[in-house]
């Protein structure tokens, strides 16, 4: 059992000024730690002409103290994409990693489409500035769907281990229309792929789920994270219910937990991330996005509230963990 | 110096020409690919019915088989599409087009560009496979997603793909997409032709280069890369256009070119000796497009695409000379 102190809500969305047409929107905030501070990059919302929203990648740098934002970017950390691209319609989110002297940004890309909302892929983005501009390796996704992950492929979240990349990420197992949804709803689950140069990368088992449902078939998997901590990895995650998930608190997410020794087999055991939700405030009926990360001998866990994210992100830190 | 002419010998499946086709089957014989069987030859082709409210069509794959004594006599049709159209949001919701087929051992493999549709862009294609055991009547998708996607400087519309076997070696020639730009409020695309090759037709390996040189230019569209191993060398017949006002213009339309090579790897651009081109007038007077070629029985045959890609149908010619 993990034991957090919630640090609460430590950025809101309106305390700074995000840029031009930000309206509202910090998601899955994912950290880069920078020596006595820590840049965590998210992803923020601009409208568009035809009304619909387009993710955008901003970030804001804290010391250990998590007070206010030393520094806020109201830049473009990563143009958007071209015409027909698969992340043409923003990103989110984006995972970092440093990779030598350079930032790789793995990046959820997001395409809209005729019958159903959207599908995603996976691409890179490389940063020579620390991080401050990313540029695309390519146009491209570098992980897409295959023949037995059809669609939805994003979340990535990268770790290097055992001399290798290893990728985190989920797949879209389908499409379906339930009764009460006006529009159909996706489905997907967490997945692995190897990697020997963080860039051609290979699928450990095309199609297969590595971690367990608990909501039966339809469960929704997103956003996997991990962290060695000792000798075993820490896989935090968020689920929900396929459906009526949106404005009903009890199928909306929640965090997920699974810890593993060879980062192949996994055990889920939720209870044992030991952060419920509050009794009231930011994170009272809903729980998404989680990330984690060590900052010197530090373990924190980022993460979203209610309306998934739409007001800001709050942080925790491991205070401890009971075998 | 021309080393060899194609005879044309007319359209051989006229569509129009068929009573009572079934509602899947209203027009269009397009991308026909042929395997030959005992007593026939199979050619499959994609044929759509009426488009729907918004204009907008999806395809089919279907097979007609042809006497292998008398390629021009029809002696059998497929009686439903030869597999099903992807579920919802799946790659091949909205179409199976093109087809290639090929036999291997007592099975059929087809890779097949599976249609979307996207909101900012008409449609984006990825490449899928299913496999008959009825010798080609009946085809399964070996999975619901694609079997080659898209990649990092393969952005978007992988399609067109042509398979072929050499030895142990699976090989891929496709079509990959480099860049949609809008053209008097219609969203235009380029594509260029790529390969990859495989162990097993499963993994693939893209060689992630332009197989050929631009003739038309950066914005020439480039389909339809079908080879044939003959005399010690690959030939490549395939089909090239320019990107825009190429619908209705019929000097910006499709042609079919030709290139060598002698690995598969390198290719030898030389359009003159392609040995087609459109007629004065008829169904191919203002394109010849998405070329197949192949032996049987000592000739080499090519089916092709004439005006509208395939709007009538397809037809046939015989090589007339040597190809070397």
């Amino acid at each position: 059992m993990m034991r957090w102190q919630p640090l609460g809500q430590i950025f809101r969305v309106g305390d700074q000024s995000l840029g031009e047409g930000i309206v509202s929107h910090a998601q899955s905030p994912q950290a880069l730690v920078m020596g006595d501070r820590v840049r965590i990059y998210f992803s923020t919302r601009r409208q568009s002409t035809d009304g619909k929203f387009l993710s955008t990648i901003r970030y804001a740098e804290f010391d250990k103290t998590f007070a206010a934002p030393l520094q806020v970017a109201t830049h473009e950390v990563i143009a958007p994409g071209a015409l027909g691209t698969f992340d043409e319609h923003g990103i989110f989110p984006m995972n970092m990693l440093r990779v030598g002297d350079e930032i790789y940004a793995y990046t959820s890309g997001w395409s809209r489409r005729k019958s159903v909302d959207v599908d995603m892929q996976i691409g890179l983005a490389i940063s020579h500035d620390g991080g401050v501009h990313f540029e695309r390796a390519g146009p491209g996704p570098i992980l897409g769907p295959s023949l037995h992950e059809p669609c939805m492929v994003g979340d990535p979240f990268v770790l290097q281990a055992h001399a290798q990349f290893h990728m985190w990420y989920i797949f879209g197992t389908g499409w379906q229309h339930y009764d009460g949804s006006t529009q159909p709803e996706r489905i997907y689950k967490i997945a692995h792929a190897l990697s020997d140069d963080g860039i051609n990368w290979r699928k450990l088992n095309d199609g297969q789920a590595i971690i367990p449902s608990v909501l039966g078939d339809d469960e929704c998997q997103a956003l996997p994270t991990v962290l060695r901590i000792g000798a075993r990895y820490h896989m935090v995650f968020c689920y929900r219910y396929a459906s009526d998930f949106r404005t009903n608190p009890a199928r909306g997410y929640r965090l997920g937990y699974a810890h593993s020794t060879d980062l192949v087999h996994w055990t889920r055991d939720d209870a044992a991330l030991g952060l419920p939700l509050s009794t009231d405030g930011w994170d009272s009926s809903m729980q998404c996005y989680p990330h984690l990360f060590a900052w010197d001998t530090d373990v924190y866990l980022l993460y979203n509230g209610n309306h998934f994210g739409r007001d800001g992100f709050g942080l925790a830190r491991l205070e401890g963990i009971d075998e | 110096m021309v080393q060899w002419q194609w005879e044309k010998r007319g359209l051989v499946f006229d569509v129009q020409a068929l009573p009572n086709r079934p509602e899947w089957f209203d027009a269009f014989a397009q991308a026909p690919n042929a395997i030959v069987l005992n007593d026939r030859v199979r050619v499959y082709f994609c044929c759509r019915p009426k488009a729907d409210a918004h204009g907008m069509f999806v395809s089919y794959g279907a097979y007609v088989d042809f006497d292998r004594r008398d390629l021009t006599r029809i002696i059998g049709m497929a009686e439903q599409p030869i597999m099903p159209l992807g579920g919802l949001g799946m790659f091949d919701e909205f179409g199976t087009y093109p087809i290639s087929t090929i036999k291997d051992g007592d099975d059929v493999y087809a890779y097949f560009g599976g249609w979307t549709r996207g909101a900012s862009v008409p449609f984006n294609v990825s490449i899928g496979v299913a496999k008959s055991r009825d010798g080609g009547v009946q085809f399964e998708k070996l999975g619901p997603g694609p079997v080659l996607g898209h990649a990092l400087d393969e952005p978007f519309v992988v399609t067109s793909p042509k398979i072929r076997k050499y030895g142990d070696t699976w090989w891929l020639i496709y079509t990959a997409g480099t860049r949609w730009f809008m053209h008097e409020g219609r969203a235009e695309i380029v594509y260029k032709l790529r390969a990859a090759h495989s162990p097993d037709g499963l993994n693939w390996t893209r060689l992630g280069y332009n197989l050929l040189p631009d003739k038309l230019g950066p914005d020439e569209a480039q389909a339809c890369g079908d080879v044939l191993f003959h005399n010690g060398a690959y030939h490549m017949f395939y089909c090239y256009r320019e990107a825009t006002n190429f619908r209705h213009a019929k000097d910006r339309t499709y042609r079919i070119g030709y290139a060598r090579s002698t690995d598969m790897l390198h290719w030898e651009r030389d359009d003159s000796k392609a040995g087609i081109d459109i007629s004065p007038e008829g169904w191919d007077s203002d394109m010849v497009a998405y070329p197949h070629v192949f032996a049987l029985d000592g000739e080499i045959y090519m089916l092709y695409l004439g005006n509208e890609v395939g709007r009538a149908g397809f037809g046939l010619a015989q090589l007339k000379g040597s190809l070397a």
